[in-house]
C-alpha cells in the first residue's frame, strides 16, 4: 500500500465495525485490491487510504475480536461514516452490532452516517453467488477454494464456506433484509435521529459478498458520495481556523501555491 | 522481515559500571549530548562521556570515559533521571523525592531561599518537551503523586521548583506524558488525554494497568504511543483519535519509542522493530535482561541491568539498499517515500530517483515490465542505463558509462536471462516499446542518437514494422553504427532511407538499385523499382537523376520515363530542361516517345521542334509497322490513328518535311491529304481523298475539319471545291469509259454531299454546275432545303428590314423629344416677320423656335432664294 507512505492527511474517515469473522477485512480487500484472498484475524486495526476524486478517505478496518473491543471508540472518533457489518448466516453477528458496537460509535461525528451491511450473501443468495466481478473474474478460480477465516471459537460459528458454496448449495439465511432494516431504525432511535430526516433504510442497508464482489463497490461508493458534504464542511472549518497547516502546503499542492504566487 | 534497520552497539559495559558487584543494577539512564548518566539501585549516579568512534571500515563504536560517580545518600534506587541542560541540572527521582543535582559536580542543589527545590511523594514525573511556557531557563514537568489522584505541573528552575497547576484525575494515574497542555495518562483501568489548562478530558481506551505495565510515550507533536490490550502499540493524538494503524507487539513490552520510520519496542528478551509505514515487523534483535528503552534527542539507548547499549540506526540508504538487495521493492519504496520529511529535499529527490531506478531494474529482472516501466519513468532513468544492458545496442561512439554504484546486478541481458532466449526476446520487446515511448520525451534529451540508434537496431533485428516509420520521420540514428546492423539484417531499403535522411542519396540509390537488380536481397518493398522512380522524380540533385535515369529506363522505359514526366513543377534550378531530356532520351526511343507525348499532348508545349519530332516518331513507327510482313493490322491502325490525330491537331510541325518523308508511301494517303490540308492545298488533298482513296466520308470530314476555325464562306468554298472534284471526275469519268462504275460513285457522292450539307452550298452556283441530265427527284432534298433556305433568308431579311426601320423611327422620335421644347403660339404673340398676331394655329417655326406665319415664310422664301435651307420645321398645335 504505497498510498500509506505518502502520509497524506485524510479528509474523512470511514470505519468498518462488526463482530469477528463477518468479513470486514475481506470487504476492504475486495474493494481495494479487487480480489478475495485469505485474511488472518485482524490485530488491532488497519487502515487504507482511498483517493476519491480530490479527497483522501481513510477506511479503518477494525478488529472484531473482543480483546480489541476497547479500541473501537478511538477508531470511531471523528468518523464520517460507520459500516456496521454482520454475517447473513449468523443471527448473533447482527445482535452483536446492537449489543457491542453501537455504543462505540458515540465518538463519531454528530452527522455520521451509518450503513448496515450483511456480508457473505453469496452463501444464501444465488444472485450474489453468480455475481462476477468484472475486474477479475480469473481470481475466482484462484481464490475460490476456501473461505479460510480463522475459525476462532464463537457462540455461533460461521459455516465454513468452501464445500457448500462450490457445490452451489444455498445455506439457511438467518438474517433477512427486514431484520437489517429494523436494526437501522433502532440505530437511528439510539442516535436520537428522526427517521424522516435521516437517510432511508433501503438506501443504507446492503447485502454484500466480499467473495464474489457482489455489491461491494456499490457499498463503498455510495458511502463516499454521501460523506462528501462532510468533507466540505470539514474543509470549511479548516479554512476558518487560523492555524496554517504546513503539511498541507508542502505536500501535493506545490502547483497551486506556485500559481497563486507571482 | 529482516531489514537491518538498527545495530546494537555497546556503550557502557558492566565492568565500567559496577565491576563484579552482582547486586548492583542499572535503574535509570539519561543521555544529553555526549553525557551519559546512569542511576543505580544503590543510589549512585554515574557520569560518563560517550565518544563515538568510527572505525576505518565505517563501523561505529563507543568509547566511554567515566567522569564521576556520586552517592546520593538515600540508600534507595535512583528511579528517574532527567537532564535540564539549559539549567545545568539533573532532575532526580529517588525515594519518592524529586530534587536537583548539578550536571557537572553531581552535587545536590540546595534549596533556594523562599522556595523548595524538592517535591515529595512522587511516583513518576515527566518533562514536557513541547512546553507552552516560552521561558528557556525553566523546565516544565508533570508529576504523579503516590496518594492523591492528581497530576501536578511544576516549573523547575535552577535552584527551585514551583507548582503551577494541579488537576485531579478520575482514577489513580500511574504513567504520564506531556505535550503542550495535553497530559496523556495511564490510569488504573484506562488511558486518557487531559488538557490541564481547560480541564477537558478524553477517554482513549481501557487498559488494565495493574495487569500489564502501561506505556505512554510522546512521539511527536500531540501524538502518543500507548501499550494497548493484546500487545498492541496504539497511536493516539491529543483529540483522542488514532491516525496510524497499530503495531503488533508482544504482550510483555517494557518500553517503546519511535525512531522514524520505525517503532522500537523492548520486551524481556527481544528488541522488535516495526515500520510505522506498513505496520510490519522489520527486525528483531535478541536482547536479554533488557529493562530500559528510551530515546534521547533521537538516540535510542537501551539498558540491561548491567550494561548500556545504543541502538544505532543504519543509514536509511543502506536499509533501502538491503531491501532492494532482497528484491523487496515495495518496502524499499515505502521506506524511501516515508523518509521524505527526514531528508533535505534535494537530497531526497536524488535518493528517490535512484531507488525508483533500482526498483525498476529489479522488476525488469523479474520481467515485470509494466511495473518496471512505471518506476523507470518516475525515476527519470537515463535510458542508456537500460540500453546498455543489451549487448551492442549502444553506438560505438556513445560516451555513456553506467552509473556508479551500479543500479543493478546484471552484466547484460544474457546474464539476466541466463541464456533463456524467450526471456531475451521479451526483454527486447519491452525495450522496443519503452524506447518508442520515451524517445520523444525529455528523458531522451542529450542522448537521442543513442536512443534512436538502439531502437533502429532492435527494429531491424526484430523485423519490426516501425523501422521504416522511424527512418522516414525525424530521427537521430547514427549512420556509422546503423549501416552494418541494417546490412546484417538485410534491411537495405531501410538503410537507403537512412542514407537519404543523412543526405547521401547517391548511396541510397546505389543500394536500392542493387536490390532491384537482385544483387542484394530485401523483400521489404516489392515495388522498390517504382519507389526509386518516384524518388528520382522528386530528387533535387539532377546528377542523381541523370545517373540513375538510364538504369531506370533500361529496366522499364514506360515507368522509368515517369522520372521526367511526373517531376513536380518547381522554379529552382532543379527544373529539367525538356531539350536536355529529349536529347538524353535519344537512346530510349519508347521513353522518348512517351516524353514527347507528355510535352506535346499533355503539357501542350508550343514548340515546333517537339511537335515535328513527335510526328516523325509516329511516322517512323507507322513506317516500321508497314515494313513488317505480315503487318499487324490492329497495331498499324492504332499507330496511324495517333499520327493522323497529331497531324490534324497540331499546327506547329514542319509540314513539308513530313510530306517529304511520306512521299513514297502510297499507303499513307490519308496522312498526306491532311498535310496538304495544312498547307491549304485543298485541291491536292481532295484529289487524294476522292480519286485515290475514294473515301468520300473522309473527304467530307476533311472539309469540315479544314474549315473548323474559319468563317462559313471558307467552308462554302471548300464544299464547292469538293463538289467540283466530284463532278469533274464524273465528267471525265464519262469520257473515260474505262473508269466504269467509278463515275457513278462520284455522282452519288456528289448527290449525297448536296443532300447532306445543302446549307453549306450556294444553291445558284450549284445549279449552274450540275449536269443537265440529273433528275429533279435526285436532288429533291437539296433543292427543297435550298428553296426553303432562300425563302427563309428572304423573310428573315424583310423582318430585319422592318425591325430596323421601326427602330430608326423610334430613335428619331426620341431624339426630337429630347431636343425640342414646346413653342407657344397665342393670339397675343406677334409674328416676327409681319408683326401681326396669329389668328390660326398653323405656324412655321424659324430656327431658334421662333413662330412666324406660314405665308410670311412663303413670302420670304420667295424673296430671298439664297435662304431656302430652312430646316427643322414642324407643325405644332
Amino acid at each position: 500500500m504505497p498510498e500509506l507512505s505518502k502520509m497524506k492527511k485524510p479528509d474523512v474517515k470511514v470505519v468498518l465495525l462488526g463482530d469477528m469473522n463477518v468479513g470486514k477485512t475481506s470487504l476492504l480487500h475486495r474493494y481495494t485490491e479487487r480480489k478475495f484472498k485469505d485474511t488472518i484475524s485482524t490485530v488491532g486495526g488497519a487502515f487504507f487510504l482511498k483517493q476519491w476524486g480530490p479527497y483522501n478517505i481513510s477506511i479503518w478496518d477494525t478488529a472484531g475480536r473482543e480483546q480489541f473491543h476497547g479500541l473501537g471508540s478511538m477508531y470511531c472518533r471523528g468518523a464520517a461514516a460507520v459500516i456496521l457489518t454482520y454475517d447473513v448466516t449468523n443471527w448473533q453477528s447482527l445482535a452483536e452490532i446492537e449489543e457491542r458496537f453501537l455504543s462505540l460509535t458515540d465518538t463519531a461525528n454528530h452527522d455520521c452516517i451509518y450503513a448496515v451491511v450483511g456480508n457473505k450473501a453469496d452463501l444464501t443468495d444465488p444472485k450474489a453467488q453468480m455475481y462476477q466481478d468484472s475486474d477479475v473474474s480469473k481470481d475466482q478460480t484462484e481464490c475460490g477454494e476456501a473461505r479460510t477465516e480463522p475459525q476462532v471459537l464463537s457462540a455461533c460459528p460461521t459455516p465454513p464456506a468452501s464445500p457448500a458454496s462450490l457445490s452451489g448449495m444455498i445455506l439457511h439465511k438467518q438474517v433477512t433484509h427486514e431484520d437489517a432494516v429494523a436494526l437501522y431504525g433502532r440505530i437511528l432511535r439510539y442516535k436520537g435521529l428522526d427517521e424522516k430526516d435521516s437517510l432511508p433504510a433501503e438506501k443504507m442497508c446492503f447485502e454484500t459478498s466480499a467473495k464474489t464482489g457482489y455489491n461491494v463497490d456499490t457499498l463503498f461508493e455510495t458511502l463516499f458520495d454521501l460523506v462528501l458534504p462532510s468533507i466540505l464542511r470539514k474543509r470549511n472549518e479548516n479554512q476558518r481556523s487560523p492555524t496554517v497547516d504546513l503539511e498541507e502546503f508542502r505536500g501535493g499542492s506545490g502547483k497551486r501555491a506556485r500559481s497563486t504566487c507571482c | 522481515m529482516s531489514v537491518k534497520a538498527f545495530e546494537l552497539v555497546p556503550a557502557v559495559e558492566r565492568d565500567l559500571l559496577m565491576g563484579d558487584k552482582a547486586r548492583i543494577n542499572i535503574q535509570c539512564i539519561e543521555c544529553c549530548g555526549k553525557h551519559l548518566y546512569v542511576g543505580t539501585n544503590d543510589c549512585f549516579i554515574h557520569h560518563f562521556l560517550l565518544d563515538e568512534v568510527t572505525s576505518s571500515k565505517g563501523k561505529l563504536s563507543y568509547s566511554p570515559q567515566k567522569l564521576l560517580h556520586k552517592y546520593l545518600g538515600l540508600k534507595k534506587p535512583v528511579a528517574e533521571l532527567r537532564a535540564a541542560s539549559a539549567l545545568e541540572r539533573l532532575i532526580v527521582l529517588c525515594d519518592g523525592i524529586v530534587f536537583l543535582v548539578d550536571m557537572v559536580t553531581l552535587e545536590t542543589v540546595p534549596s533556594a531561599a523562599g522556595g523548595g527545590a524538592k517535591i515529595r511523594g512522587v511516583t513518576a514525573f515527566c518533562v514536557n518537551e513541547n512546553p507552552v511556557n516560552g521561558d528557556p531557563f525553566c523546565v516544565e514537568i508533570g508529576v504523579l503523586s503516590s496518594k492523591r489522584r492528581t497530576v501536578q505541573i511544576y516549573m523547575v528552575y535552577e535552584d527551585r521548583v514551583q507548582l503551577v497547576k494541579e488537576v485531579t484525575t478520575p482514577e489513580q494515574p500511574c504513567a504520564l506524558s506531556v505535550d503542550g497542555y495535553f497530559l496523556c495518562l495511564a490510569l488504573t483501568t484506562q488511558y486518557m488525554i487531559l488538557n490541564y489548562k481547560t480541564g477537558a478530558s478524553q477517554d482513549l481506551f481501557p487498559y488494565n494497568s495493574e495487569e500489564r505495565r502501561p506505556i505512554v510515550k510522546r512521539i511527536g507533536r500531540e501524538e502518543f504511543l500507548l501499550a494497548a490490550p493484546g500487545g498492541l502499540g496504539m497511536f493516539a493524538n491529543a483529540e483522542g483519535a488514532s491516525q496510524r494503524a497499530p503495531v503488533n507487539w508482544s504482550e510483555s513490552v517494557l518500553g517503546a519509542t519511535v525512531c522514524f520510520p520505525y517503532v522500537v519496542a523492548l520486551d524481556e528478551s527481544f528488541i522488535t522493530i516495526h515500520s510505522m509505514l506498513d505496520q510490519q515487523l522489520k527486525q528483531t534483535l535478541s536482547f536479554r535482561d533488557g529493562h530500559i528503552l528510551q530515546d534521547f534527542e533521537g538516540k535510542v539507548i537501551l539498558a540491561s541491568t548491567k550494561a548500556v547499549y545504543v541502538l544505532v540506526p543504519l543509514p536509511l540508504e543502506r536499509q533501502i539498499q538491503d531491501l532492494l538487495a532482497n528484491h523487496r521493492v515495495e518496502e524499499a519504496l515505502i521506506l524511501t517515500e516515508g523518509a521524505q520529511r527526514n531528508i533535505p529535499k534535494d537530497k531526497f529527490q536524488i535518493l528517490h530517483k535512484r531507488i525508483l531506478q533500482q526498483a525498476g531494474f529489479i522488476q525488469f529482472g523479474q520481467l515485470q515490465f509494466p511495473e518496471a516501466k512505471e518506476h523507470f519513468k518516475k525515476g527519470q532513468l537515463d535510458v542508456r542505463e537500460l540500453i546498455s544492458l543489451y549487448p551492442l545496442l549502444l553506438p560505438a561512439s556513445s560516451t555513456f558509462t553506467r552509473c556508479h554504484p551500479p543500479l543493478h546486478e546484471f552484466a547484460d541481458l544474457n546474464h539476466l536471462a541466463h541464456g533463456d532466449q524467450d526471456k531475451v526476446l521479451r526483454c527486447k520487446k519491452f525495450l522496443i516499446s519503452y524506447l518508442g515511448e520515451v524517445r520523444s520525451t525529455e528523458v531522451a534529451n542529450g542522448c537521442r542518437e543513442d536512443v534512436d540508434t538502439a531502437l533502429l537496431k532492435l527494429y531491424a533485428e526484430q523485423d519490426h514494422e516501425s523501422l521504416l516509420d522511424l527512418l522516414a520521420s525525424d530521427n537521430a540514428c547514427l549512420l556509422a553504427d546503423s549501416v552494418p546492423w541494417l546490412e546484417k539484417y538485410h534491411k537495405y531499403f531501410a538503410l537507403g532511407l537512412l542514407y537519404h535522411y543523412n543526405g547521401q542519396d547517391s548511396a541510397a540509390l546505389q543500394l536500392w538499385t542493387r536490390v532491384v537488380d537482385g544483387d542484394l536481397q530485401d523483400s521489404t518493398r516489392s515495388d522498390l523499382y517504382e519507389y526509386i522512380v518516384d524518388f528520382l522524380c522528386t530528387c533535387s540533385n539532377l546528377d542523381h537523376v541523370w545517373k540513375y535515369a538510364d538504369w531506370a529506363l533500361r529496366k522499364d522505359p514506360t515507368i522509368g520515363v515517369h522520372i521526367f514526366i511526373k517531376r513536380p513543377v518547381s522554379t529552382d534550378q532543379s527544373e529539367l530542361k525538356p531539350d536536355d531530356v529529349v536529347t538524353y532520351l535519344g537512346k530510349h526511343s519508347q521513353a522518348l516517345l512517351l516524353y514527347l507525348e507528355h510535352l506535346v499532348l499533355e503539357k501542350r508545349i508550343q514548340k515546333e521542334k517537339f511537335h515535328t519530332h513527335l510526328a516523325v516518331l509516329y511516322l517512323e513507327r507507322v513506317l516500321s509497322l508497314l515494313s513488317e510482313s505480315p503487318t499487324d493490322e490492329e497495331q498499324l491502325a492504332r499507330a496511324r490513328e495517333r499520327l493522323q490525330a497529331l497531324l490534324r491537331e497540331s499546327n506547329l510541325y514542319r509540314v513539308q518535311f513530313l510530306l517529304g518523308k511520306m512521299d513514297k508511301y502510297e499507303q499513307l494517303l490519308l496522312e498526306r491529304a491532311t498535310l496538304h490540308g495544312k498547307l491549304e492545298e485543298h485541291d491536292k488533298a481532295l484529289h487524294i481523298l476522292v480519286h485515290k482513296l475514294r473515301d468520300f466520308p473522309s473527304a467530307e470530314a476533311y472539309c469540315i475539319w479544314s474549315s473548323s476555325c474559319r468563317d462559313s464562306a471558307y467552308r462554302q468554298q471548300l464544299f464547292h471545291m469538293l463538289l467540283g472534284v466530284y463532278l469533274d471526275g464524273n465528267l471525265s469519268g464519262k469520257s473515260q469509259t474505262a473508269a466504269g462504275g467509278g463515275s457513278g460513285d462520284l455522282e452519288m457522292a456528289a448527290v449525297d454531299l448536296l443532300n447532306r450539307h445543302g446549307e453549306a452550298f450556294d444553291a445558284v452556283r450549284v445549279l449552274r454546275m450540275l449536269p443537265d441530265g440529273w433528275s429533279l427527284q435526285l436532288l429533291r432534298p437539296f433543292l427543297g432545303r435550298a428553296v426553303r433556305a432562300s425563302m427563309h433568308t428572304c423573310r428573315t431579311s424583310q423582318i430585319a428590314l422592318g425591325l430596323a426601320h421601326s427602330e430608326n423611327l423610334q430613335l428619331l422620335h426620341d431624339r426630337l423629344k429630347v431636343q425640342k421644347k414646346p413653342i407657344f403660339v397665342s393670339e397675343k404673340k406677334g409674328c416676327h416677320l409681319c408683326h401681326n398676331t396669329f389668328t390660326e394655329p398653323d405656324v412655321v417655326c424659324l430656327p431658334g423656335g421662333v413662330p412666324v406665319h406660314t405665308r410670311c415664310v412663303a413670302q420670304r422664301v420667295r424673296d430671298s432664294p439664297t435662304k431656302r435651307q430652312l430646316t427643322n420645321s414642324s407643325k405644332h398645335t
